[in-house]
This record gives structure tokens, C-alpha cells and sequence, in this order.
């Protein structure tokens, strides 16, 4: 009895430093994480916006795959939106911006967060991997599978098929979302 | 005090963590797509390794056998943690580059391995370096296998971005010339099968003189 208590205290006192690293550690580099990921939202927003108007962002619920919507606008007549998007990939969540005409074609998409795997899944960080995408939702159907694309566009998602399902999903879900709004802003 | 080189030597060749011990082959053949993961992820190992190593062997008289795995496990946890946490801070694109690696360092065989087998037996001093050295191994062994990975694969190496340079070195004809399956996993395990083979045949000789 004696000897467990005695090994438990061992336990706590060494969790207890590595708690006390661990909370430093983080309120070191917190601020910085928080504002790297504001600039980086910022960032994905003006670039996915085709050079409109960004408006006020709201909190959509009761969506699968759409969290946010932010209005896009010209002159002040409607141009489209932007949506706050996320999807399970192959590491956990994923979470990115992309932006639709009112009538929901998909304009441009970024990847904001994920944990897919290097040289795999994470290729859908580069700008060509969304091209795949873009003009897709409306007339075109958003490819969702290896078999809508072409094969050199295969070849290239080649080894990381649930990342990509997982994106196209996601883009198809704003899409249905953007046309369920009516086009009317 | 006299330092025992030999501890600091034998990770980089004689027991060199991938090619000979065949330790943390998981995230070896995950990260060597590119040669910047790879120096990532052998600076992320070595922070581990050398703090885990220097607590391990400082505690080793303080921690009962009985929980010295769960110990040495919050200690790792931790440590991984911390260099996660600085590295997301400070070198995001590392950080992004390493993606799920960098918290599987826990789980590497490397840390552990060296913390049961070396640290929690021999002096301090002696444990940074053999942490030391298992890094510097493991870094070459790791970054060898990028490099040829991305050269056949890519034909690029992509190191990091620097003032005008973008970090990507195009080498022409591989460039042009891409032997796909080299970046994906099965290229990677017939090139560790090949690189395996090609060390333990350089060990043999060595023994044979």
C-alpha cells in the first residue's frame, strides 16, 4: 500500500513539472499561433474572394458541411458568397474557405486546417489541387470521385483518395447550400 | 571528466538508428517525400531524444522499475508536445510539413528504445550523447532516404524558402522525368529494402576483413 502511494506521488510530481513546461510552453506561443491563424483566415478570405466585397460573417447550423457564410457583394448588388466549410479527411477534420456565385458555382477554394498526411493528403494545400474544382456545382457536377476526372487530374490525387472525396464533398455541400439559398442575398 | 566518444559515434554509422537498429521506420518512410520534412522532423527527433535522454538518465535512480514506463512516457509526451507547440509558434511551415509525424514522435521506437535501452542506465553525460548521435544517424539515414525519394520522384528537393529562393531546386530530366511510385509508399519501402540490403552487405564485408 505503502509503496503505491509512494509510486503514484512519483507519478504526480513528475506530471506535475511536465504541466508546468507544458503551460508555459503554451502561454509563450499561444498569442502567436492564435494570430498566425487569423492572419492566415484573412488571407484565405481575400483570396478566394475574386476581388469583391467582403461582408459580415454569420454562423450557419444545422449543415454538414457549412459552418459559416460570409456575403460577397459589388456595388452593393450580390456577387456570391464565400462559405466556411469542413469535412472528415484521412488525419481528422478539415476545415477550408471557398467562394460561389449566387447561383452556386464554386469560384476558388483554400485549405485553412487539416492533418492529412505529407506528400499525400496534404498536396491539397497547393493552389492547382482546387483548380480541379473550380466551375463545378452548377451546370458541372462537383467530381467527387476518381472516375469524373481526367486521368492526368487522377494520377495527381493518386494515393490520397479519401482527402480528396472528402474535399469534393464538402464543395458539393456548399454548392447544394448556396443553391438552397435561392440565389437571393 | 573524460567524454566516451564512442557513445556520440556509434549512432551515426555502426548502430545507425535506420539502417542497422531499424528503429522508427514509421515515420522515416512517411516524411522522406520531401527533404525539408525530412530536416524537420531529424531537428523535432533531436530536441526529443536529447531532453528525453538527459531526464531520463537524471531520474533513473528517482523512477522504480515497477513505473518507469509511464514515466518516461509523460516525460516524451511532453517534450513532443513542447516541440510541437514551438514549432506551430515559430516555423509553421515545418510544423505544416510534418503534419501528423510530429505528435507520432511519442510513439517513435527511437525515443523509447534509447531511453530503456541506454538512458536509464548510464550517466548523464554519456546519454546526451548517445542522443546525439542516434540524431545525427537518424537524420542521415532519414534525409538520405528523402533525397533520393524526391530526386526519382519529383525531381526536385525541396528545401526551405529564402529571400527570391522558393525552396525547390528542379534537377532537369528527373524534373521532367518523374518515377512516380518513388513518393509513395511502396517506392519507399523498395528503397529501404534496397538501402537495408546494401548496408547490412557493407556490414558483412567489414566483418569478412
Amino acid at each position: 500500500m505503502t509503496k503505491n502511494i509512494r509510486y503514484a506521488l512519483i507519478l504526480l510530481a513528475i506530471c506535475g513539472v511536465a504541466v508546468f513546461f507544458l503551460a508555459l510552453t503554451n502561454s509563450i506561443t499561444a498569442p502567436v499561433i492564435e494570430e498566425m491563424d487569423h492572419q492566415n483566415r484573412l488571407k484565405a478570405l481575400e483570396a478566394v474572394s475574386g476581388g469583391f466585397e467582403i461582408g459580415e460573417q454569420e454562423v450557419v447550423d444545422g449543415q454538414p458541411y457549412v459552418t459559416y457564410r460570409i456575403d460577397l457583394s459589388e456595388g452593393g448588388n450580390a456577387a456570391g458568397w464565400i462559405l466556411g466549410l469542413k469535412s472528415a479527411g484521412y488525419g481528422g477534420e478539415m476545415t477550408l474557405v471557398a467562394s460561389y456565385t449566387p447561383d452556386g458555382v464554386m469560384q476558388y477554394a483554400q485549405l485553412l486546417g487539416h492533418s492529412e498526411t505529407p506528400g499525400l493528403g496534404k498536396k491539397a494545400e497547393e493552389s492547382w489541387y482546387m483548380e480541379k474544382f473550380k466551375n463545378t456545382g452548377g451546370q458541372q457536377p462537383v467530381p467527387t470521385s476518381k472516375a469524373m476526372l481526367s486521368a492526368d487530374d487522377a494520377q495527381a490525387i493518386s494515393g490520397s483518395s479519401v482527402t480528396f472525396t472528402a474535399i469534393a464533398r464538402a464543395i458539393a455541400g456548399g454548392s447544394d447550400y448556396v443553391k438552397s439559398l435561392g440565389g437571393a442575398q | 571528466m573524460k567524454l566516451n566518444w564512442n557513445e556520440l559515434t556509434k549512432g551515426i554509422f555502426k548502430e545507425n538508428p535506420v539502417f542497422i537498429i531499424v528503429l522508427g521506420l514509421c515515420p522515416v518512410l512517411g516524411v522522406s517525400t520531401q527533404v525539408s520534412n525530412a530536416i524537420g522532423m531529424s531537428a523535432g527527433v533531436l530536441f526529443v531524444l536529447l531532453f528525453s535522454n538527459l531526464l531520463i538518465s537524471a531520474l533513473r535512480n528517482f523512477i522504480p522499475a515497477s513505473i518507469h514506463i509511464p514515466a518516461y512516457i509523460v516525460i516524451i509526451a511532453s517534450l513532443v508536445t513542447i516541440t510541437e507547440m514551438v514549432m506551430h509558434a515559430f516555423v509553421p511551415a515545418v510544423y505544416s510539413a510534418l503534419g501528423v509525424y510530429l505528435p507520432l514522435i511519442v510513439v517513435n521506437c527511437i525515443i523509447l528504445g534509447r531511453a530503456e535501452a541506454f538512458a536509464a542506465r548510464n550517466t548523464v553525460i554519456d546519454s546526451i550523447l548517445d542522443a546525439i548521435g542516434m540524431s545525427i544517424g537518424f537524420a542521415l539515414g532519414l534525409t538520405l532516404i528523402a533525397v533520393i525519394r524526391e530526386l526519382l520522384g519529383n525531381g526536385t528537393i525541396t528545401l526551405f524558402a529564402m529571400g527570391g529562393f522558393d525552396g525547390v531546386i528542379r534537377v532537369p530530366w528527373f524534373y521532367n522525368n518523374p518515377m512516380r511510385v518513388m513518393s509513395l509508399a511502396p517506392g519507399a519501402l523498395l528503397l529501404m529494402g534496397y538501402l537495408k540490403a546494401f548496408f547490412d552487405w557493407k556490414g558483412a564485408r567489414k566483418k569478412e576483413a
